[in-house]
């Protein structure tokens, strides 16, 4: 079964302005997509839309053939899980950030790491520098940027959107972050959808890129 | 003055005040600061509707009847909302029906108490306490509401991003604007807590000052001021809390998805 199934998927800004318009994609569970195309052709807004942070215009979604509003949307959020470009954290520790989903009702149900997961977290993603004491604030874009992966993961979601996560990264955080995504697709079966502006193309998993240009699906390899 | 009635102010002592806003229109002309136009319409307004005020309110304590005085209270909410909704710049969500409706809810709750419960006035909305009780809540709570309000909506913009982080981490509406909505409303109490520091120290209110130079008792003015001032941080406290958390939920749509500002990718 697809993970999701988009039909027709209109989006238009308030202003009138198109965004995305008659997309068809299908996705199937655990497949690792790259989102290519310019600036402004929809790549980011369709995460969104996916995210449940958008409303399409017109269009059908389904996720794992229902809806997507058949679950709740904090459910469904942390089932699929979008990082945005630009990292958010919350003023605290580096804990109190890893630890900031756990607080939400809806996660209640999910076990809490204990320090030693989240250090090993840390450490896959090489932040072994980083302690959980100190304060997130004090973290640089690209330590931000892994925090917010590590974040995510510790929701164990089936789907992860990333929107441009190494847009604002060296080449080695860049690289972490990137391997990370594909460890998390390859071994854990994680559907991943990223969208990249830069020439990256995954390593170590199948993977298949779609375009996106002038608000349409025009290419699919 | 005659025994312990007020000095009597006649036209030409109220004419005579007019000097202090032409002094300031002066230095408003001179300075070039734009305020001359402004000064000159509030003080013709300030003239205008005091009088109304004052000729209406003769009126309505002769009648002794209660839906006038009711009417007159909702119509004196109806102007702080609409002078609420005029001082907070925010158009994408239409805010203001639901902020009336919860100003005439908590101010009603609060000045029926005050008059009802605490004055022990017969019956509760005896115009004499019940009008001048309500006016003050309403007047003094409006600055309030528009501080939290302006407050809510420029922080649920300026923080969009970390708002959506914590959506896409699980979190509901509520889980991701907490936060916010706490600053909103301690921002808009905090001159009222200023108030309850300073009275007696900084200034002597208006109501106090009142009722002393009409001749009244110093202790019992200071009773009723203490019941005001008390007054006005409950209603400023109820009505913000109420209205941001009305207001609030109005900036988040289906699947809490927030609804100011959307930025283009």
């Amino acid at each position: 079964m697809n993970i999701f199934d988009l039909c027709g998927l209109d989006f238009i800004w308030p202003d009138g302005a198109p965004c995305l318009s008659g997309i068809d994609l299908c996705v199937a569970d655990g497949e690792f997509v790259l989102f290519k195309g310019p600036s402004g052709g929809g790549k980011s807004t369709l995460l969104r839309v996916l995210a449940r942070l958008e409303s399409p215009n017109s269009g059908t979604m389904l996720y794992q053939g229902a809806p997507l509003n058949a679950l709740a949307p904090e459910r469904y959020r942390r089932e699929v899980c979008l990082i945005q470009q630009t990292p958010s954290i919350v003023s605290g520790s580096v804990r109190d950030n890893l630890l900031l989903p756990f607080s939400f009702r809806v996660n209640k149900e999910l076990p809490a790491p204990d320090d030693e997961a989240l250090r090993q977290g840390l450490d896959s993603l090489l932040l072994s520098g980083v302690r959980l004491e100190m304060p997130a604030a004090n973290l640089s874009v690209g330590q931000r940027q892994r925090l917010c992966l590590l974040r995510a993961m510790l929701l164990s979601p089936r789907v992860l959107l990333l929107d441009e996560p190494t847009s604002a990264l060296d080449p080695e955080s860049r690289r972490v972050v990137e391997d990370a995504a594909e460890h998390l697709c390859a071994e854990q079966g994680v559907t991943v959808l990223l969208v990249s502006h830069n020439d990256y193309q995954p390593r170590s998993v199948a993977f298949r890129t779609v375009n996106l240009t002038g608000c349409r699906l025009v290419e699919t390899v | 003055m005659t025994g312990t009635g007020p000095i009597a102010i006649g036209p030409e002592q109220l004419a005579l005040t007019l000097v202090f806003v032409l002094v300031a229109g002066v230095i408003s002309l001179v300075y070039n600061l734009g305020l001359h136009k402004s000064l000159a319409i509030g003080t013709v307004r300030t003239f205008v509707q005091l009088f109304l005020m004052g000729y209406a309110l003769k009126y309505i304590f002769a009648l002794q009847m209660g839906l006038p005085v009711v009417v007159v209270f909702a119509a004196m909410v109806a102007a702080a909302a609409h002078i609420v909704h005029g001082r907070v710049p925010e158009r994408e969500v239409a805010f203001g029906l639901p902020v009336f409706g919860a100003m005439v809810a908590t101010y009603m709750l609060v000045a029926t108490t005050v008059t009802g419960l605490i004055i022990g006035a017969d019956p509760w909305w005896e115009p004499r306490y019940f009008l001048p009780i309500g006016g003050m809540v309403a007047g003094n709570s409006m600055n309030a509401l528009s501080i939290s309000l302006e407050r809510l909506f420029s922080s649920l913009r300026a923080r969009r991003a970390e708002i959506e982080m914590k959506l896409s981490l699980g979190a509901d509406y509520r889980e991701a604007s907490n936060d916010i909505m706490r600053e909103a409303i301690r921002a808009g109490m905090i001159p009222s807590i200023n108030s309850l520091m300073g009275v007696g120290l900084v200034s002597i209110p208006g109501m106090m000052t009142g009722q002393i130079i009409a001749g009244a008792d110093p202790a019992m003015a200071c009773r009723y001021q203490i019941v005001v001032m008390l007054m006005i941080a409950a209603a400023t406290a109820l009505s913000s809390f109420m209205v941001i958390t009305i207001v609030r939920r109005m900036c988040f749509g289906e699947d809490f998805r927030l609804l100011l500002h959307k930025d283009r990718d």
